[in-house]
């Protein structure tokens, strides 16, 4: 049974210190060298799936670009939009907001309300002069390692193209 | 009091150690006001490690602390448990997530270092808000309320009766035992319906504390887990029961034959649903009602399948057991089963089917099946490209859910599926939990389902209820929940459709809504539907969260 | 006063069974024959028909039993010896030694990466390798390794000690004894699951490339798996068509699973889930989905798209370019290519179960599960007073009644104590 190792399954140990690393995650070295804007993003994670899948990712040792600053919340359905906003009038350049997949909410449905209030913050957000691409919803589950990975760095490498939050640029004149 | 916050910062070994500057984190925390300690240790979880966070605790006569170390989901429990002997609310303290979130997966030891600051930080500012949170207990009754005297009925109420729990069976119509007692033989065991309700009746009639009502019904449901109070009427007399959990066990009906289209003409004389069939077998004689000795049946699965948009699941092995009926009463009778899926799912399903096969019975996988009356009765199928005339027919129709789900759904506040069934509160973890706790549905009203399964989930909404209502203790519902500041809310009522447990109710005195501690979650859904931020989640209060997203923004 | 009741097997069963006991306040013993806990069920990426990730399901239990002060968890062990009767119950437990201290091990896996050893990782379906010292599956729990001596070098009598060298925690310990271990227990719950059939030979599995079984496709398309869930072929290729085959194993066992087919149709999910545009055919004998949900998921997922062939006599065999599905449609005898085939089979009694019912005095039933005391009215309640059974160790079945018959097993053992 051994031949059926195939050639994308390298054996590895379930700690495998980042060797999956994708291709787009941030190289090593200092980031502020590449770049002088290194972005602050808020994650909101269910303590359910995304929180989980964060803990995996820890524990598998996939590198990550310190960007990211998880809040714990129970369910993301108690991420209130004025957290959201409060998060871009105090400087983030992104908001991420993660939790389980539809259908696969610790408490039911909270997940159907956190999509709800997501479109709706969309326009909000839009209306105070902010990309909408700041503010993102996805659905991560526990054991989905290598999608909060993907993601956190994904949506840092496009709040690195947006650049500064213009509304923390202002405040700070 | 003066605040006296200890912040600890676990090594974990070489985990944390190596790759965050713990000195220099320790340098940035030190300064911080009300802190008087900041310590490190090789490994919190130790039994040194916890010892000596007993110890400092008790030493520096401290509020709170915040704890950096791994992720809260494996240790949170472990030092609350620490900071519990050491004499401290068991809420007041908070960790830092600085290993899963820090030292593993950030590369750059200084950036890891920076943002472990950021983490404590955020922490030690959150802390400072958390409360402390002590354990309510809430006086249960252990009496339960079962609705439906079928098979799953009567299970469950003889598993939960005794000398400290009470239980009232109510029953719609006047007797118990539901359909199966007109069954003469149930598969898969072939015992009679009649005898296995009997010897239950007479344990129901030794039981002094199963109190039945026949003829009667539920007409009101207030209260919650632990503390319900119906009113039942029966005949034209009210009564009020008070019971800590309800069962609901109000079976299933077949589908009204009336209301399908497609099948042709399903009134005519010598069609029977399977129930009437049952009825003609315990009666002793099938016969067509000219009243001769039928030489053919042709019997129908999955009728109203696709109109109810779900397969049963019985009505094949019932009707299977119809072909052995007719074969052990009038051997020689030619029997034709017309089936769409032939569903056998459980291990000794399949032999039953091959035993009957094997006597004889033509099994037919027919499509888009019309029947005709046509100087007899015929079965036509495949398109209209096969006939098959037959002297009786037999029909399986769909089950649909009891008339008085509706009603009962409300009453109890419950959900009921797209099928009309209620609602589990987890199709696969909570399958005879409702979403409204101490609320249980069993049997066939929780989806169409054999005896088997119905009894056992009878059997497993009272082992919950043994579980969870103990006679002589007390309730220990969840404290990080939701309470609502009578100050600010207005009386919009908005919050109470948002929460998914009915955790939420109205007091119309005070016009105020008001959270149910027994109920809520704590999900903190209901916040954000809030206009006047009148909810607050313990330990995730708004202003928690705000000390938290500030610190983390620096 | 305080009842001891054993509950053998930690599958989502046994872990529901555990769980509610310990709320009841009853002392749990729960033994496991593996390291960790979980059963079956961790293998799986989502579960149907709500496509909910199995992991966050049945994590937050898993946690619950570790943290539980009411369940003792003895991991590794088997139960060797029961004398008494219920009430009073004697059991001897076999507990192998895992070199591994549970309390000092912090699961940081810097042991792993120096194990010279490399072997099959039989917990991943052979499809990716492990170590001598491992944990079964990354995000496994308990997160503490444990040493498979039949394969550390160091057991083979080589000096090795470069795990034991790597840990700062001093958590492996080479002396660590087997132990012996009796209980008293008043009642025994067997809740040991099932095990996956292996295909007879006519459907080419482990002779034919890229024929796999369901726990072989699950682990593939598991995100913590062998390909972090990529679906590819063994040439590294993307598969572009794709054949489901039903009922394996179901003329062999001569019964239905269950879950077979819903399982094959959630299968159909994943595929359109990763390959958007892949061809999938599946071969079915009769579409088993009772219960009040299936056939809307079946429409679901016949809507993604996938043809339906009802078939028979299946046999799979190797063609110039891919795979063929050789079947009977009718009473017609065709083909069909597929660059992938996946073998849906059938849930099997476990294979020691038939030592188990010695152990315990327990019947089986002629194809090797548990038998129940009445096969309606007692699925619960073995042939012997005060053990009960339940989950798919008494019949194949899906989850949601495995926690349904835990729930009831827990019931029954509760009430042989007057609990009410
Ligand atoms: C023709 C046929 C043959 C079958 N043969 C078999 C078989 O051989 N083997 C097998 O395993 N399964 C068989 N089944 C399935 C079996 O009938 C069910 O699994 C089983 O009866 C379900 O039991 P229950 O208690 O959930 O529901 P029911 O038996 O329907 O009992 C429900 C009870 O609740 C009462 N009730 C309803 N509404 C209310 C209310 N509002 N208030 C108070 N009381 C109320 C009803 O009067 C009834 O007494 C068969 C089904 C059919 C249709
Ligand atoms: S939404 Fe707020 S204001 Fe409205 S009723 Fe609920 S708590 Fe009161
Ligand atoms: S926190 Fe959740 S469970 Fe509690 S009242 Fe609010 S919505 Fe309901
Ligand atoms: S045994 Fe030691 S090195 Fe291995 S995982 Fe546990 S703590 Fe880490
Ligand atoms: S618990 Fe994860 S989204 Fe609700």
């Amino acid at each position: 049974m051994l031949k059926k190792v195939t050639a994308n399954s390298k054996p590895r140990s379930s700690f495998n210190n980042g060797k999956f690393m994708p291709k787009s995650s941030v190289k090593k070295g200092n980031p502020k060298i590449e770049e002088d804007f290194f972005p602050k993003i808020v994650a909101f994670c269910c303590n359910w799936c995304t929180y989980g899948a964060a803990d995996l990712a820890g524990t598998s040792k996939f590198t990550m670009p310190p960007s990211i600053s998880v809040v714990k919340v129970m369910c993301s359905s108690r991420v209130d939009p004025v957290q959201v906003l409060e998060s871009f009038l105090r400087g983030a350049d992104g908001v991420l907001i993660a939790g389980c997949h539809p259908g696969d909410c610790h408490y039911d449905n909270g997940n159907y309300y956190t999509r709800r209030r997501f479109a709706l913050l969309n326009e909000v957000v839009q209306s105070l002069g902010l990309e909408n691409d700041r503010l993102q919803l996805s659905w991560i589950s526990a054991s989905e390692a290598k999608k909060y990975q993907q993601t956190v760095t994904d949506f840092t490498e496009k709040i690195k193209k947006l650049g500064r939050n213009p509304l923390w640029v202002k405040s700070e004149i | 009091m003066k605040e006296r916050i200890g912040i600890f910062l676990c090594e974990c070994g070489p985990n944390i150690a190596e790759k965050i500057d713990l000195d220099k984190v320790k340098e940035a925390l030190e300064h911080l006001p009300n802190v008087v300690i900041v310590a490190r240790h090789k490994l919190f979880c130790s039994l040194q490690g916890k010892e000596f966070l007993k110890e400092s605790i008790k030493e520096n006569n401290l509020t709170r602390f915040v704890i950096a170390a791994c992720s809260p989901k494996q240790h949170e429990l472990t030092f609350m448990i620490v900071a519990e002997d050491a004499g401290m609310n068991p809420h007041l303290f908070q960790m830092a997530n600085i290993r899963e979130q820090c030292a593993w997966i950030i590369e750059d030891k200084d950036e890891a270092t920076k943002k472990a600051i950021l983490y404590i930080k955020a922490a030690y500012k959150r802390v400072i808000y958390h409360e402390s949170l002590d354990k309510k207990e809430i006086v249960a009754n252990p009496d339960v309320l079962v609705i439906g005297g079928g098979i799953a009925g009567i299970e469950a109420s003889l598993a939960l009766a005794g000398p400290d729990r009470k239980v009232y069976l109510i029953e719609k119509t006047e007797s118990l035992g539901g359909k199966i007692k007109e069954f003469d033989e149930v598969f898969i065991s072939f015992k009679n319906g009649q005898s296995i309700i009997d010897e239950r009746l007479e344990r129901i009639e030794k039981e002094d504390n199963i109190e039945t009502r026949l003829q009667a019904e539920v007409i009101d449901v207030k209260g919650f887990l632990g503390n319900f109070i119906v009113i039942v009427k029966t005949g034209d007399s009210e009564e009020k029961i008070q019971v800590g959990a309800i069962i609901v066990a109000i079976g299933f009906e077949l589908i009204n034959l009336s209301q399908l289209k497609g099948y042709g003409s399903l009134d005519c004389d010598d069609i029977y649903t399977g129930l009437e069939f049952e009825k003609m077998k315990k009666e002793g004689k099938i016969t067509t009602k000219s009243g001769s000795v039928p030489k053919s049946v042709g019997i129908i699965h999955c009728i109203g399948r696709n109109e109810v948009g779900y397969c049963s699941g019985v009505c094949c092995l019932s009707s299977i057991k119809f072909s052995k009926y007719i074969q052990d009463k009038l051997p020689g009778t030619n029997i034709f089963e017309f089936y769409r899926d032939l569903t056998l799912p459980d291990k000794a399903y399949q032999k039953f089917y091959e035993n009957i096969e094997n006597k004889g019975v033509n099994f037919i996988q027919a499509d888009d099946i019309k029947i005709a009356n046509e100087k007899g009765l015929k079965i036509k199928y495949n398109k209209n490209k096969s006939t098959q005339p037959v002297d009786m027919i037999i029909l399986s129709p769909a089950y649909v859910p009891a008339k008085d789900s509706n009603s009962l759904a409300e009453m109890l506040r419950i959900p009921r599926d797209d099928s009309g069934f209620f609602t589990e509160e987890h199709p696969k973890l909570a399958p005879v939990n409702t979403s409204a706790e101490g609320i249980f549905i069993i049997g066939c009203a929780q989806g169409p389902k054999s005896i088997k399964d119905s009894i056992s989930q009878a059997h497993a909404a009272a082992g919950k209820i043994l579980a969870s209502i103990i006679p002589g203790k007390k309730l220990e519902p969840e404290v990080r929940i939701s309470y609502i500041n009578e100050a600010f809310c207005i009386g919009c009522q908005k919050c109470l459709n948002t929460c998914n447990y009915g955790a939420i109710y109205f007091d119309n005195l005070k016009f105020i809504s008001i959270v149910n501690e027994v109920l809520c979650h704590g999900c903190g859904n209901c916040i954000a539907s809030c206009n006047s931020s009148a909810i607050q989640l313990k330990h995730f209060k708004d202003i928690q969260m705000h000390q938290e997203i500030i610190e983390i923004l620096r | 006063m305080e009842n001891n009741i054993l509950v053998i097997g930690a599958g989502i069963t046994g872990i529901e069974a555990s769980i509610l006991l310990a709320n009841a306040g009853k002392h749990v013993y729960l033994v496991e024959k593996s390291p960790i806990i979980g059963g079956n069920i961790i293998k799986f990426e989502h579960v149907f028909p709500n496509f909910e990730c199995a992991t966050c399901l049945v994590s937050p239990r898993q946690q619950e039993v570790l943290q539980n002060s009411n369940i003792e968890l003895l991991l590794l062990s088997e139960v060797k010896k029961v004398t008494g009767k219920p009430g009073a119950f004697s059991v001897k437990i076999k507990k192998q030694a895992r070199y591994v201290d549970m309390e000092n091990c912090i699961g940081c896996g810097a042991c792993y990466d120096v194990c010279p050893v490399k072997i099959p990782n039989e917990y991943e379906e052979n499809l990716m390798q492990r170590f001598a010292i491992y944990v079964p599956y990354s995000g496994s729990l308990p997160n503490v390794p444990a040493i498979d001596t039949e394969n550390c070098i160091r057991f083979a009598g080589e000096e090795c000690n470069a795990c034991q060298e790597s840990c700062m925690f001093e958590a492996i310990n080479y002396d660590e004894k087997d132990e012996e271990l009796d209980l008293k227990v008043d009642a025994i719950i067997v809740s040991t699951g099932f095990q996956q059939h292996k295909p007879v030979a006519k459907y080419g599995w482990g002779t034919i490339d890229d024929v796999y079984n369901a726990f072989e496709f699950e682990r593939i398309f598991a995100s913590n798996g062998p390909t972090t869930g990529e679906i590819k072929k063994k040439d590294g290729s993307e598969p572009k068509s794709i054949a489901i085959i039903h009922c394996v194993g179901r003329d062999e066992n001569k019964y239905c699973s269950a879950v077979c087919c819903i399982n094959s149709l959630k299968f159909i999910h994943y595929l359109k889930e990763k390959i958007e545009d892949i061809k999938i055919t599946n071969f079915y004998r009769d579409l088993c989905l009772p219960g009040k949900k299936y056939d809307k998921f079946a429409g679901d997922m016949k809507s993604l798209g996938t043809d339906f062939i009802r078939s028979d006599d299946i046999e799979i065999s190797s063609g110039d370019k891919s795979i063929l599905v050789n079947y009977m449609n009718g009473d017609a005898k065709k083909q069909l290519p597929a660059d992938m085939v996946i073998l849906s089979s059938s849930i099997e009694p476990q294979k020691d179960n038939n030592d188990l019912a010695k152990v315990l005095g327990i019947e089986l039933d002629s194809f090797g599960f548990f038998q129940e005391s009445d096969p309606d009215f007692g699925t619960e309640t073995s042939t012997r007073d005060g053990i009960y059974i339940a989950g798919c160790a008494q019949a194949p079945k899906d989850i949601q009644n495995c926690v349904t018959q835990a729930q009831s097993a827990v019931e029954k053992a509760l009430f042989q104590f007057n609990l009410k």
